[in-house]
Order: C-alpha cells, then structure tokens, then sequence
C-alpha cells in the first residue's frame, strides 16, 4: 500500500518526468496479464515474435490491460469487481499511479483511450443503482478523475474506440452484480444487453439490441473494424446446451446480428467467449476458453476455420495476421488459414491479449 | 528464493511422476480393444436379428464399453469429434428425437449406404438414436431395423478406427513427447496434461450433467433429463465413469501419494452403487432426492483431492482462463 506522500510523488513524477516511448521498452507489440510459476502476478510485453519484451510485477490478478497510443505506459485493472487499476511504467516497471474508483463504483476490468490518448474511458458499475457508467480520466495530470457519464445500460464490460474517431463502443453485459455478492448474477429473467456507441461528452449516436429472445445473450468483449463495424462476443446465460450463436457483428445504424456457428461446435463451448479481435478488413477471431478453441471467421466468403487449444482465450491483431496466448503459457500465431505454435513462456497468459499501437 | 525452489521441483520431479506407456497399454488400449469388439458383436447381432430382446444385450454391452472409454478426449477419438457422435447429450432441443423421426417418416434410403450415413446429423448416429429405436420402436420395422444396423455399423467402424489409430500412430505419439515431429505432445507436460484433463473434465461432467441436469432445483427437478433413462442406464454412466477415472489416475499416476482421492472417489462409486435408482427419478421424490444430492457432493469432493495429490505435485492448474469466467 502506498503512503500519501509517496501516492503523491508518483502522480506528480508521472506528470514531470519525460515519458518514455514503446521503442524503448523492446518495441512490444502486445500486452498480457499472467501468473508466472510462483504464482505471482505480472503484466507482461510480447514481441511479435512472442518473445518477451519486458515483465512487471502485479499486486493482484489482472483482467486485461490497456496500453497507452505513444507513451510507454499501461493501465491494468483489477478483475471485477475490483475499485483500483495501477498505471504502469513499462520501461521501469514502476508504479506511476494508483486509480482507486470514487465511493459506490467499482470497475469492470476494460478502459479505452481516446484518440489524442489524453483521456481514458473506464468501464463502471455504480453500486447504488446497478446502472453501469463511464469513468473518465485525465491523462496528463496524472490520472486524475474528470468525471462520469451513464453507459446507457448495465454491466458494461469492454471499451473499445472505434478506429480514427472520438466514438467508442460499450459491450453493456446487461447482468447485474453488487459488490455484496461477489459476482452473483441478479437480474437473468430481465436482463436486455446492448452494444451503444458513444462520445467523450457521453452523447449516445447508437443502441444496438438483440432481439428479445436472445435476451439472455450477454455482450462482453467486442473489437472494431476500421469503418466501424464491431465484432461482438456473447456469453449465453440460459441452458448451455441450448445457445444460440454467441458470436456477433453490428453495423453502424443496421443493429447487431448474430454470425452464424456450427452446432456440433456451439454444444462443446459452454455458451461462452472469452475475448474477439480482428485480424484483418473483413476478418476476425474469437475464443472459446472452456471449449478449447479459437474461431476465425471471414465474412467475405462467410468461411470460418476452428483450432483446439486447450485454455486459449487471449487474442489480438498482429503484423502476421493475429496472436492468441493461453493458460499454458503459449503463444500462437494466427495466419490466413492455420494456428501455429510461435513461443512457450513459463506463465499461465490471463484473459486478454492487448495490442499496443492499434489504428 | 521461493520461486527458484519451485522451478526446480517443477522441472526434475515432473517426467517420474508419471507412467504413459502404463497408462496406454493397461488402461487405453485394453478399452478401445473391448469397446471394438462389443460394438462389432452388437453390429453382427442386429443382422441376424433385431428384436429388441435380442438386441438389447449387445446395446447395453457397446454402449458400456463406450463409456468406460468417453473419458479419453485427447488424441483420435477428438479429432474425430467421436463424443458428440456416439452419445449426442445433453439434448435439450432432443435433436435426436427429431433427427431420428425425420429419417424414418421419410424412408430416407441413407440408413442403407454407410459412407452417406457417416454424414448425417451426429444425433441421429449414436448410441442415443439406437436407444430411441429400441424404446420406442416405429411402425414401419424394416426400416428401424435398417436404421439401426446402420447406427451399429457405423459405431463399430469408429470403435475399429479409433482402436486402431491407438495401437499405431497416435499410440506412440502418446509415450513420445517432446521427440523430433511430435507436433501434438511438446513435452511431457503436454502428456499429464492431456490425461489430467481428462479426469477433471468428466468430473465436472458428471457432477453438472449427469447428476445435475435431473436434479434441477428442489422446487423444479427434471427427472426426464437424465441421460439414457429410455434404457435405465443413467446410474450405470455414472458407476462406470466414476470407475473409469480412478482406473485412470491409479495407471497413470500410481506413483503419486493419493490417499483423499482415492477415499474419495471409493465413497462416490459407493454412493453411486448403492443408489438402486437406475434412471435417477427419485430426484422428484422428497424422500429419495436426498440421496442424489449426497452422490452429488461426493462427486464434487474428488475435484479438490484431485487438484491437491495430482495437479499440484505436477505443476497443473486447470483452467486458469476457462474458470475464470468474465
């Protein structure tokens, strides 16, 4: 635990000192929480190469990361329902500041930069009302909070901005927790998820919903295409032997649409995705951890392609198509038509894998 | 310090901890060999005669020796998605009733071409399509009897394949990790994981599916969703599951300490053999439901004495992202 004063050092060196650029760090391309064979917890930089470029220490389990546009720093949050994320030095390791959420809100493990990588968007939920927010948090003074605006739905899990532009996507899961119960899911029979489109200033400019059947089909991760396409990836709360496809697509002002899986496949993957990238103009890829398998969809020839990996679930674009990291501490290499074994590291790779530098 | 101590253990104690070539020819090899030989006995049976009197012997033989081999899901039997083909279940849609009463209203002739058959829906393809035509018998019997011939055909060509596959190529992949082109198997991590896996996932199987779909909540059981209730064989799944996978951990991981787990898994099969509730409806009887939900938990209690006395000594954690859930 930090002392004030030295909380205060940090804040104020994370303003003063020059920051250091990712070319520095080893030119990381990707980022991952992990537990190495201590079982201590560590933030971890890839290489393209799925060589590690650098790793520092965590003081908890991570969920997913965010890295900074130019400034070698990363933003990793707690798994919910944690109420701190720690930004992170990745040229030192030091910690440069300590985000704790304000008094009712806790965080929901996701936050996204914006453009200019001034302001970073974190994904809420206010304890209160279960209603889920959007913190926001001023870069340059050190991560000072600037205020908060609604998600437009409950349980909002990933951010991402939309390529090029001021707009983010919010996965609102739809699921209710309070901090009481841990993670308890209260609210099954009503829950209604939606993916929103939004601005900085909190401006809604879409609202995307599944038909009412489906309404159980939580939203959690999504990835954008460059013309603002999302790729969406669901976790199915009624029986998992009776899913509908947990994949999605949305496109701008055309609602989201469920991509069609195969059944043999869908009844081996619990109803549930861990994480979805894309990995190409017309290409994304997804993964099914308590399956086993990553999924690569391309919707031009509405072809796809399943890999067995046991316990794979990180999955980001890459110069060679895409990586995919899993609990067994592999990476892979994700080309046109195959997954290949790229590196083996002696760490189980949390959640998510975080491309640093996206478009 | 801690951490260096650790990475030692983990690196020399890992390769004596574990017996693959015990664990394939003692425990693998013998079942896909038996489960071979009932499924060909049961195919030749139905073409001499298939009244369910006479069939029924030889369906309660394959389908024992099927699951006395489900538990292996590494290697052959995933590749050929053989889970989903042989015992199609859970069923909530019943996509076999459907698959099953759409081939017979139509007379479809694809019952009399085995390779058309080998691509039909997997739930029609079965264990549980043959039972649905055993139990309940459509009228037109010639073609029930066509139809089920060819389900028993084609379960004894992947009984043959798959045995077959063990005892060459697969069979020596499996006890050569970590050697020159063994793309499957790096180390032999890779190894102990795969039969680690395979243990705890049918655990979790038995204790979610098997037992947990039929019970249900107190207020609302599901007694019609137990598995193989047409032919009383939901108990039986799991007696010889349960022995299956205390076979498999005693073969391969002999050299282990495993005192909890084996109390454990003797408790659960003691539970299971003294339940005398074949088709598990006592989940909807107060009274009887009772001893359900104690074979459950003592289905749950093998988990944790599994992941103590043999994932920890091997450096396993299973499912560090599959558990985690978010």
């Amino acid at each position: 635990m930090l002392s004030r004063r030295s909380f205060v050092g940090s804040a104020v060196a994370a303003t003063m000192v020059p920051a250091v650029s990712w070319a520095e760090v080893g030119s990381p391309t990707h980022l991952s929480a992990a537990r190495n064979v201590a079982g201590q917890f560590e933030l971890l930089g890839l290489q393209r190469t799925g060589d590690i470029a650098f790793k520092v220490p965590l003081p908890a389990r991570g969920h997913a990361a965010v890295a900074h546009p130019n400034r070698a720093e990363a933003v990793a949050f707690a798994r919910r329902p944690g109420t701190f994320a720690l930004v992170i030095d990745c040229a030192t390791g030091a910690l440069l500041r300590r985000m704790d959420t304000p008094p009712g809100r806790h965080f929901y493990g996701h936050g996204a930069f914006s453009l200019d990588g001034l302001i970073l968007l974190t994904t809420e939920n206010d304890t209160e009302t279960g209603e889920g927010c959007l913190g926001l948090w001023d870069v340059a003074s050190g991560y000072v909070r600037l205020g908060e605006f609604p998600s437009n739905g409950i349980g909002p899990h990933e951010i991402v901005r939309l390529p090029g532009s001021d707009r983010f996507a919010v996965a609102n899961g739809g699921i209710h927790t309070h901090p009481s119960s841990g993670r308890e899911k209260l609210n099954l029979d009503t829950m209604r998820p939606n993916l929103t489109i939004v601005d900085l200033e909190g401006r809604v400019w879409d609202e995307a919903v599944l038909p009412l059947e489906l309404h159980q089909n939580s939203l959690r991760h999504i990835a954008a295409f460059s013309d603002g396409r999302v790729a969406c990836a669901f976790q199915w709360q009624g029986d998992p032997f009776d899913t509908p496809s947990i994949t999605g697509l949305y496109k701008p002002g055309r609602g989201v649409s469920l991509v069609e899986m195969n059944g043999d496949l869908l009844h081996r993957l619990d109803g549930y995705a861990g994480s979805v990238a894309v990995l190409g103009p017309n290409r994304f890829g997804m993964t099914f951890p308590r399956g086993g398998i990553c999924q690569t969809f391309d919707l031009d020839s509405a072809g796809s392609a399943a890999f067995q990996r046991d316990d794979i679930c990180g999955i980001a674009p890459a110069a060679q198509g895409g990586l995919a990291t899993d609990g067994l501490g592999r990476v892979h290499a994700i080309s046109a038509d195959r997954l290949e074994p790229l590196a083996r590291h002696p760490v189980a790779f949390d959640n998510h894998l975080i491309a640093i530098n996206p478009v | 310090m801690i951490r260096g101590v650790v990475l030692c253990l983990a690196m020399v104690a890992s390769p004596a901890l574990a017996d693959f070539v015990q664990a394939r020819d003692v425990h693998i090899l013998p079942r896909y060999a038996a489960f071979a030989d009932s499924s060909a006995a049961l195919s030749k049976t139905l073409e001499a005669d298939c009244s369910a009197d006479a069939v029924m012997p030889a369906y309660h033989a394959a389908y024992d020796d099927w699951i006395r081999v489900s538990h292996i899901q590494f290697g052959p039997a995933e590749a050929r998605g053989v889970a989903l083909s042989m015992s199609f279940w859970p069923d909530p849609k019943d996509r076999t009733g459907r698959a099953v009463a759409m081939l017979v209203a139509e007379t479809d002739p694809v019952v009399t071409d085995a390779a058309a058959f080998a691509q039909v829906s997997v739930a029609a393809q079965g264990f549980p399509a043959l039972e649905r035509l055993l139990t309940e018998p459509p009228e037109d019997a010639a073609y029930a009897c066509d139809f089920m011939q060819a389900i028993a055909t084609f379960i004894a060509d992947v009984a043959r394949d798959l045995e077959s596959e063990w005892r060459n190529d697969f069979g020596e992949t499996f006890v050569t990790a970590g050697a020159d082109g063994n793309r499957t198997f790096q180390s032999d991590a890779d190894v102990q994981r795969a039969l680690f896996t395979s243990v705890s996932t049918a655990l979790e199987f038995l204790h979610d599916q098997r037992l947990g779909r039929p019970l249900g909540t107190f207020d609302r059981p599901r007694p019609k969703r137990a598995e193989a209730r047409r032919s009383d064989r939901s108990l039986r799944h799991i007696v010889l599951t349960l022995a299956s996978l205390q076979d498999l951990v005693d073969k391969s991981f002999g050299d282990l300490q495993t005192p909890d787990l084996n109390a454990a898994f003797e408790d659960a099969i003691a539970r299971a053999e003294t339940l005398e509730d074949p088709t598990l409806a006592g989940v909807a009887d107060p009274a009887r439901r009772f001893k359900v939900e104690v074979l459950q938990r003592a289905v749950r209690d093998i988990r944790p004495a599994l992941m103590n006395e043999v994932g920890a000594p091997l450096g396993i954690s299973a499912g560090f992202n599959s558990l985690d859930g978010d």
